[in-house]
């Protein structure tokens, strides 16, 4: 904390005139208050989760790391688990970044069913999407290897492998890196890519030498945080994984979380390990970053983003589309569909037909607390999607603008929650919360704090992406002006930032419907979110009624997620 | 306009944030005082209606629980749902259900309790975490002519069963054509991938182990034999995904998969089984008392006994309608001419690491590792 006071001090001394008339400006006390807030939220969960893992019962202790990595297996689980995760980050980085691209920088066909398609497998619960993978492509049951065993005479593809987890793992993440890049390559002024070309440059020489230099923050934001959710997942590895003997470390952490009383000092361990990594990364993005005029593509130079024609590339790209689309998307989402209409899961054949039914959909509409958890999900993703991105907008003018002293700080704070595990989470709030004289405990406010406070490394990730890109003489020539710091925030930045706002708001309310292990802590009778409902359904094993869940999540999200967007097209740059 | 906006959620959020954290002691000094006012207020309530039966039982609770008008019931029972609404169409009384997996609903509720806060009137959950609590002095007996008529094995300190959850071996019958008739028939090698475990099965995996023991097998022999087991089993997480790849045909057979789990899925018409007409099932069959307990400082005492009282009677009704097996033997036993063994509940809540450990060993060792 002292560092706050400090960093908040010198926030003052810069703004000495507002000392001396004993009024703090606008200025200071929006950038205190930011700090504050995001220094409170990020340091609660992290100081429960250290103290449990250095302080037991018998004071301190580095028994938990024992516990943690002294498995006699410890070199394969650290292998399968790095494997895993730098394949999917690669695998949605490469996904994610050339749709982005082709979604804005290209004439590509299909654009408005693009969007939404795009971030369905974002939108469905993992748990469903591993599972209608495993109906896809296991070798025993799996539809694809059905389809295709009279040509190739076996089993073609195997779900149960670590190729497997990072397909199905980099698929579902890709979508966070479609935002990201998507925000990325609006900002960005396609004048370089036009005189590279003149110049006599290929395409994919401007693509190589010109684009993917020009958005190298929001790629190294991208793969850092993939990296840390993929090490951290759960779902694919448990379901996938485990069949076939491949275990990964750190989904131990929910074995070690289970039992009782909870091994918070093995899970706090293996969460330490996280935390280097990801301290690690935010040094090196941050040092991706240096050299700020090199991003800056958003200048005083006035610029209009104009597609990029493809020519005679449109039909193939249109074709590469619609089979990433039949492949990625439409397949699990049929599944799930196709499910959902099932008494319970079998194969597709013809006397299935006549059995299909419309009672899962029926169940879903008697539950008595499908509406209340519905309107509460949406309540919770709009709220804290928006206030995670009002926060970070200021946080990234913080870290990235200003001149105050430990603003890096900021940059590490707020990355801080990704590596609490979510039940750690649930834990330290409930403790300071049951403990509080304003009744917050009980009442949905309490998982509004938990969402902000897990959402908050994601926002900080797409705003300060979006920050780099815009260039500082944009605001000064505002100021020179004559336009208060907090006018020139308002009117010049935020505008600009809007893209990256927008892509960072859209990835929080899709992910915070699936929010489960912080949630089930948290939540009280009558005060229900949708990830419960799921919970409940799967813990009864009613598989199909889930998928007609699923189904419904789907399309509600796409429904919001499509007004976003175009609310966001239009605060945002003005395509063509 | 935005301007105010912003900030003013900013330094709402701020105030509420900082007074937040700086709240501490007084009120929880002020919670523990109100908290040991209720718990002397609850076992009044308690006291003067254990030792009442029948007629002059229920019309007292009802009279004192409708006063009441509500109360909290913590579950991790998520088919509760019918009961919930049959009581409260009954006695016009509100119950608000916080469901979750029995490890969060005991999580939660120890949290509460450190900070003496009056959160759950029933608790309804599983065995060993009921354990927890009433080694930690939080549940409150409940006597009467009611608990008298569980099965012994669910008639616990601090806590009555009001159902069970049976673990049994299930299978394909699509697949399956001569079903297992012992669990030690999976050892042999022509199951290999056939057979399917579930990975956190430990209070099922310490039971067959005690039952082993129990008929002469030595510790070490009984684990080999599971090793031998494992070899053949594709490793899962879930109940739930178990049955829904059970009766998809991923596998053919499941170890330790829940009676109710098959017998919904077969109801729907689902090609799964664990007994069917001269086919007797794998024994012996695992049965975890699953139950309730009433809450020393609960706010709602009466209400809380009420539907106590209603599990042990109408309640057990509700349970065989959505195939659970309930804990008062009534006419249709299914349990009945069956052989069936317990956890050693206490082993497992005094030397959980054991239990734990071997179990990860066993589903680690085996699997159909690098033969795929």
């Amino acid at each position: 904390m002292a560092s706050v006071t400090t960093m908040l001090r010198s926030a003052g001394r810069a703004d000495a005139a507002g000392w001396r008339r004993f009024v703090p400006t606008p200025k200071v006390l929006i950038v205190g208050a930011v700090i504050v807030v995001i220094g409170y939220l990020a340091v609660v969960p992290l100081y429960y989760l250290l103290w449990g893992t250095f302080f037991g019962a018998d004071g301190f202790s580095l028994a938990g790391f024992g516990r943690a990595y002294g498995n006699d297996r410890i070199v394969g689980l650290v292998g399968n688990s790095l494997w895993f995760a730098f394949g999917a980050a690669i695998l949605s980085l490469v996904v994610g970044t050339g749709l982005a691209y082709l979604q804005v920088r290209t004439d590509v066909p299909f654009k408005s069913l693009f969007f939404a398609a795009s971030i369905i497998p974002l939108i469905i619960p993992g748990i469903l999407y591993t599972i209608a993978w495993i109906f896809l492509a296991s070798p025993d049951i799996g539809l694809i290897n059905a389809a295709l065993k009279p040509i190739f005479g076996g089993a073609v593809v195997d779900v149960f492998t670590v190729w497997g987890m990072i397909w199905v793992e980099g698929l579902h993440l890709s979508p966070l890196v479609f935002l990201l890049m998507v925000a990325a390559f609006r900002s960005m002024d396609p004048s370089l890519e036009e005189s590279a070309l003149m110049s006599g440059a290929s395409r994919w020489t401007v693509f190589r030498r010109v684009t993917v230099p020009l958005v190298r923050p929001a790629i190294v934001a991208a793969v850092l945080i993939m990296t840390v959710r993929s090490l951290e997942s759960f779902e694919v590895p448990a379901l996938l994984g485990l069949q076939n003997g491949i275990y990964v470390f750190t989904s131990r952490i929910y074995f070690t979380l289970r039992t009782y009383p909870p091994d918070l000092p093995a899970a706090g361990a293996l969460a330490t390990g996280l935390l280097m990594i990801a301290i690690v990364g935010v040094a090196l993005s941050s040092l991706a970053g240096r050299g700020e005029r090199t991003y800056q593509t958003i200048t005083g130079k006035g610029f209009r983003p104009r597609p990029m024609e493809l020519g005679r590339w449109k039909p193939v790209a249109g074709a590469a589309i619609v089979l990433y689309f039949a492949l990625t998307v439409v397949l699990p989402l049929l599944v799930l569909v196709y499910t959902s209409f099932l008494k319970f899961y079998r194969a597709p054949s013809k006397d299935m037909l006549t059995s299909l039914t419309l009672e899962n959909y029926q169940d879903l509409i008697h539950t008595s607390s499908a509406m209340t958890a519905l309107k509460n999900s949406v309540l919770l993703g709009v709220g804290s999607a928006t206030i995670v991105m009002a926060l970070m907008a200021i946080a990234a003018w913080i870290v990235v603008r200003s001149r105050i002293p430990g603003r890096k700080l900021l940059d590490h704070l707020s990355f801080l929650p990704l590596v609490v595990p979510g039940l750690v989470l649930g834990l330290a709030l409930s403790f300071v919360y049951l403990r509080s004289p304003i009744p917050i405990y009980g009442t949905l406010f309490i998982l509004l704090i938990a969402y902000v406070t897990r959402y908050l490394p994601y926002g900080m990730r797409y705003a300060v992406t979006s920050m780099h890109q815009i260039a500082s003489e944009l605001e000064e020539s505002a100021q020179v002006s004559g336009a208060s710091w907090w006018q020139s925030f308002r009117r010049v930045l935020l505008p600009l930032l809007a893209p990256g706002l927008v892509a960072g708001w859209i990835y929080i309310l899709v992910v915070s419907f699936r929010e489960l292990s912080s949630s089930i802590l948290l939540y009280s009778p009558g005060k229900e979110v949708l990830s419960i409902l799921i919970f409940e359904q799967f813990e009864n094993g009613q598989f199909p009624v889930l998928a007609a869940l699923g189904v419904v999540m789907v399309l509600t999200l796409v429904v919001l997620v499509s007004v976003a967007y175009k609310l966001g097209a239009k605060v945002g740059l003005k395509q063509d | 306009m935005r301007k105010h906006v912003l900030g003013g959620v900013v330094g709402a959020a701020v105030a509420a944030l900082v007074l937040a954290g700086c709240g501490g002691s007084p009120s929880t000094s002020t919670a523990s005082a109100s908290s040991d006012k209720a718990a002397k207020h609850a076992q009044s309530v308690y006291d003067q209606i254990n030792g009442l039966t029948g007629e002059a039982r229920t019309k007292k609770l009802v009279a004192m629980a409708t006063k009441e008008g509500e109360f909290n019931l913590y579950t991790s029972n998520t088919d509760i749902q019918d009961i919930v609404d049959a009581f409260s169409d009954k006695y016009d009384i509100d119950v608000n259900v916080y469901r979750a997996n029995s490890e969060t609903v005991l999580q939660r509720v120890l949290q509460e309790a450190k900070a003496s806060f009056q959160g759950a009137d029933l608790i309804e959950t599983n065995a060993g975490e009921l354990n927890v609590m009433q080694s930690e002095g939080l549940l409150s007996d409940y006597t009467g002519a009611l608990r008298d008529s569980v099965r012994p094995e669910g008639q616990k300190d601090g806590w009555t069963a009001d159902r069970f959850n049976v673990f049994v071996v299930g299978w394909n019958s699509k697949l399956v054509k001569t079903p297992p008739t012992s669990l030690e028939d999976l050892a042999d090698p022509k199951w290999k991938g056939k057979v399917s475990m579930e990975v956190g099965d430990v209070d099922w995996f310490a039971a067959m182990i005690k039952y082993y023991e129990s008929k002469g097998m030595s510790e070490d022999d009984a684990i080999a034999l599971f090793d031998k087991i494992a070899k053949n089993a594709k490793i899962v997480k879930g109940h739930t995904v178990q049955g829904e790849l059970l009766s998809a045909g991923q596998f053919g057979v499941a170890t330790s998969i829940y009676s109710h789990t098959v017998d919904k899925a077969e109801h729907e018409g689902a090609p799964v089984e664990w007994r069917s007409g001269s086919v007797q099932p794998v024994q012996p069959v695992v049965i975890r008392p699953n139950g309730a307990a009433l809450v020393h400082n609960a706010k709602a005492p009466a209400a809380a006994m009420l539907f106590m009282d209603f599990l042990l009677t109408d309640g057990q009704k509700l349970l065989k309608d959505v195939y659970r097996i309930g804990s008062v033997p009534g006419q249709g036993d299914p349990l009945a001419g069956l052989e069936t063994t317990t956890p050693p509940e206490k082993e497992l809540l005094d030397d959980a690491e054991k239990w734990d450990g071997l179990y990860e060993k066993v589903t680690d060792g085996g699997v159909a590792t690098g033969d795929q």
